[in-house]
């Protein structure tokens, strides 16, 4: 991969971030004096790869190119290519070859353009711009060489629209709807090649569908740098495989699923799941791990389909880990929490959050606070409020350590470790809690989440003292603890995280919570409500705070106009690949 | 192609406006038929269709293209034809059809797990027809839905609505050679069944 733009080391708006507005006194008497601190890991730099093709918009004091295209003057940042600069007047020039995130292979000559003073249609996206230069995207031949080679692309392709899992966002449909639009003129049998065949623990191919466009090929070479795709064969039988016992299982193969710009690569996940057309899109956050890659929701009402990448040059570039797709499953409706719960019983919120109250509140407890990297830095802000209230002794939990790599995936998989940290304030590592517990050191212990994992002698404490919870989905300790308030999950939750750079990430509710569920800082208001303390402060309150306090426009928007979270039909919205 | 615009006049004339002439004729085209219907010999052009009576067969009294009751055709091997592609269910306005995917596990891939629809629910459009890009879906069955004791009745399923299919014959993408009609490359690199 080459590397011509690194990541510029950081912006003044979102890097090194400092996310308490109002600190809570910290409660010295309940601070043992041993306590040790959990240390904020350093900030690591951006990892995102950088595209090699450069964005058309000018760099503020770079240099620029002056060109017309179509009649329209512009000036574009130099070196960027005429589709690019296409792009910045609104005319997306008919492609498939080309990626904003992959080398230029030229190959498809699809997006061939008319450039004076040039006998021949030249492909733009690999003509680089060049002063003074006038482009005709529009002109008839080049109207001409579109449909001539959209038939061409055609010849071979199965059309099987109705049993392939990218019809609806297909860039292959699109095109043939915008630029070729006529009856086939093929009679002759089309070639045959394999359908459906395994190449990888994630991936099917279906060859007939792959329209040679190399997309894939440079995508395993370039960013994972495994290559285990190519091309075989020549001419009409030229198809993409695998080498035999060399299957394609790199971390981040799921990619080429959202950059092949037909059906050919498909994801065994998403197969025959839902229709595209029937799922609506909401731009949120990964939380597999602390790189906290920007993402689409793919939903239908109450239920997630799949993520995929959202361009975010500044962490994950156009690409996330496979391990990261797979976290849409956290949401499973069948694993939710959706009423109160008190000592095993189904009970009304009102009444589940007066008894935690009550339970909480109970003259001379110890209480133990315990903050995770798995909840917002709203809900983990919420409880530190809470605890100051209570005189409470502060944890910090999160998921355990995974795999991790050069590219994007992070060895903490907890996605806001940092948020914890910061708003607990002056708190203490798990496996002091999990020795505490199991000594019987606290009458209370208060979750900010279900993450915490339990050993058997440290599930018996929690069974048998007053345990909150607030949790979103079933997990070992939810079933443990003796109070359940129910919350919104990560992808009904409007709230943010910090990352491992140090970013604010935001989480946008993708659908509204049913049932009883509530935002996590919500509930803990209300329980202070009911304890008879002060008014901490809605979760909207708190996110609202941060938008201020990091100029954040889409924060501010979306605090402010709750139409703004409203998800796209992607019927509507652009084809991907 | 098959989509055209049509563009509908409305402006009105003196004569529309005034709305008398058009009753009258209204009226008078009533005044035939019921003249011609109940006086004159052989009772006109009206048929009553004698519906339940054994002695009637139902499809001589419907017009040849009725929309009754839904079936869905079968491939060949008898399998269903429908490839769960959701387009009848996507246009369908009374949102009255629903499918659930599944992998065939054979060349055809993918196939309905289980397909419902709701006949009480149904407004006999015939657009799932029309939408369908497999004569998978039909409403050629020259029945109508006789009503039913429960609601649950009137929800009909998969092998419900297979019952009344019968084999088709048409061959994807219409006109034109069908490159199904070869058989895949024979080269054992290439398998086709996993
Ligand atoms: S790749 Fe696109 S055009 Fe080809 S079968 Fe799939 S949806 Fe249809
Ligand atoms: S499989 Fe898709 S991305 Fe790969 S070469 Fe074929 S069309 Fe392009
Ligand atoms: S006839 Fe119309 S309403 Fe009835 S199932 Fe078909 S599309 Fe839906
Ligand atoms: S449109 Fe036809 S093939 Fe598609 S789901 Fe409906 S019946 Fe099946
Ligand atoms: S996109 Fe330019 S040649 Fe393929």
């Amino acid at each position: 991969m080459t590397s011509s733009d690194p990541p510029a080391p950081s912006r003044p708006r979102s890097a090194t971030i400092i996310m308490q507005p109002e600190p809570p006194p910290p409660p010295a008497a309940a601070r043992a004096a041993t306590a040790t601190t959990v240390k904020l890991p350093d900030n690591k730099p951006a990892p995102a790869p950088a595209a090699p093709n450069l964005p058309a918009t000018p760099e503020p004091g770079g240099a620029t190119v002056k060109l017309v295209i179509d009649g329209e003057s512009l000036e574009v940042r130099k070196g960027t290519n005429v589709l690019e600069a296409a792009k910045l007047l609104g005319k997306d020039i008919c492609h498939f070859c080309y990626h904003p995130g992959l080398s230029i292979a030229a190959s498809c000559r699809q997006c061939l353009v008319e450039i004076e003073k040039n006998p021949k249609l030249q492909p733009s996206c690999q003509q680089i711009v060049a002063e003074g230069m006038v482009v005709h995207t529009e002109s008839p031949a080049v109207l001409e060489s579109r449909r001539a080679l959209l038939e061409f692309t055609l010849k071979n392709h199965p059309i099987d629209c109705p049993i392939c899992d990218k019809a609806g966002e297909c860039t292959l449909q699109r095109h043939y709807m915008n630029h070729d639009h006529q009856l086939t003129r093929v009679d002759v049998p089309k070639i045959r090649k394999p359908k459906h065949k395994d190449i990888g623990r994630e991936i099917v191919l279906d060859a007939e569908r792959c329209i040679l466009c190399s997309r894939c090929i440079r995508f395993c070479e370039e960013i994972p740098g495994t290559g285990e795709l190519g091309m075989t064969f020549r001419g009409d039988h030229e198809i993409l495989d695998v080498a035999p016992g060399h299957p394609l299982d790199n971390a981040y193969s799921m990619n080429v699923v959202d950059i092949c710009p037909v059906g050919a690569l498909t994801a065994k996940d998403f197969r025959f799941a839902i229709r595209a057309w029937e799922l609506r899109s909401t731009p949120s956050t990964c939380t597999g791990c602390a790189t906290g890659c920007a993402i689409e929701i793919h939903h239908k009402h109450e239920e997630a389909f799949r993520l995929v990448p959202r361009h975010d040059p500044d962490v994950n570039g156009h690409w996330m880990c496979d391990e990261g797709r797979h976290t849409y499953k956290t949401t499973d409706p069948a694993k939710r929490v959706r009423y109160a719960r008190v000592d095993g019983e189904e009970v009304s919120l009102g009444h589940a959050i007066a008894t935690a109250a009550r339970r909480l509140r109970a003259r001379g407890k110890k209480v133990a606070a315990v903050f995770s990297g798995t909840a917002t830095y709203e809900a983990n802000a919420a409880l530190a409020d809470l605890a100051g209230l209570l005189g409470a002794e502060r944890f910090v939990v999160g998921r355990a350590a995974g795999k991790t790599d050069a590219l994007l995936r992070d060895a903490d998989k907890n996605p806001n470790i940092r948020g914890a940290i910061t708003a607990a304030g002056n708190a203490r590592h798990e496996g002091e809690l999990a020795l505490e517990l199991a000594g019987r050191a606290y009458d209370a212990v208060l979750f900010v989440d279900g993450t915490f994992e339990l050993s058997e002698v440290v599930r018996k404490t929690v069974e048998s003292i007053t345990s909150v919870v607030l949790a979103d989905r079933v997990t070992p300790l939810v079933e443990a603890c003796t109070i359940v308030l129910p919350t919104t999950s990560w992808a009904e939750t409007l709230g943010t995280m910090i990352n491992r750079q140090g970013r604010l990430r935001v989480l946008q509710p993708a659908w509204r919570a049913e049932a009883d569920r509530r935002e996590p800082a919500d509930l803990i208001r209300e329980v202070a409500l009911a304890m008879g303390e002060r008014d901490l402060g809605s979760s909207r309150d708190r996110t609202r705070a941060i938008a201020e306090l990091h100029d954040h426009a889409e924060l501010r928007r979306l605090t402010a106009d709750p139409v703004a979270a409203r998800p796209t039909l992607l019927r509507f919205s652009h084809s991907r690949g | 192609m098959t989509i055209g615009v049509k563009k509908v006049s409305l402006q009105r004339s003196m004569r529309d406006q005034i709305f008398l002439p058009a009753i009258l004729e209204g009226l008078l085209t009533s005044a035939r038929h019921f003249f011609k219907n109940t006086m004159t010999k052989g009772m006109g052009d009206v048929d009553t269709i004698r519906y339940g009576e054994p002695d009637v067969d139902p499809k001589t009294y419907y017009p040849a293209r009725y929309r009754g009751v839904h079936r869905l055709m079968h491939r060949e091997d008898g399998s269903v034809r429908c490839v769960a592609c959701m387009c009848c269910s996507t246009v369908c306005p009374a949102k009255c059809i629903h499918i659930v995917a599944e992998d065939r596990r054979d060349d055809a891939e993918k196939a309905p797990a289980s397909f419902v629809i709701d006949e009480l629910k149904c407004v006999v459009c015939g657009l799932c027809v029309e939408a369908c890009p497999c004569d998978a879906i039909r409403m050629d069955s020259a029945q109508h839905m006789t009503p039913t004791e429960e609601r649950a009745e009137a929800v009909l399923g998969k092998i419900e609505l297979m019952s009344r299919g019968s084999r088709s014959v048409a061959v994807q993408g219409g006109h034109g050679a069908d490159y199904r009609a070869t058989e895949p490359a024979a080269d054992p690199r290439f398998p086709t069944a996993r």
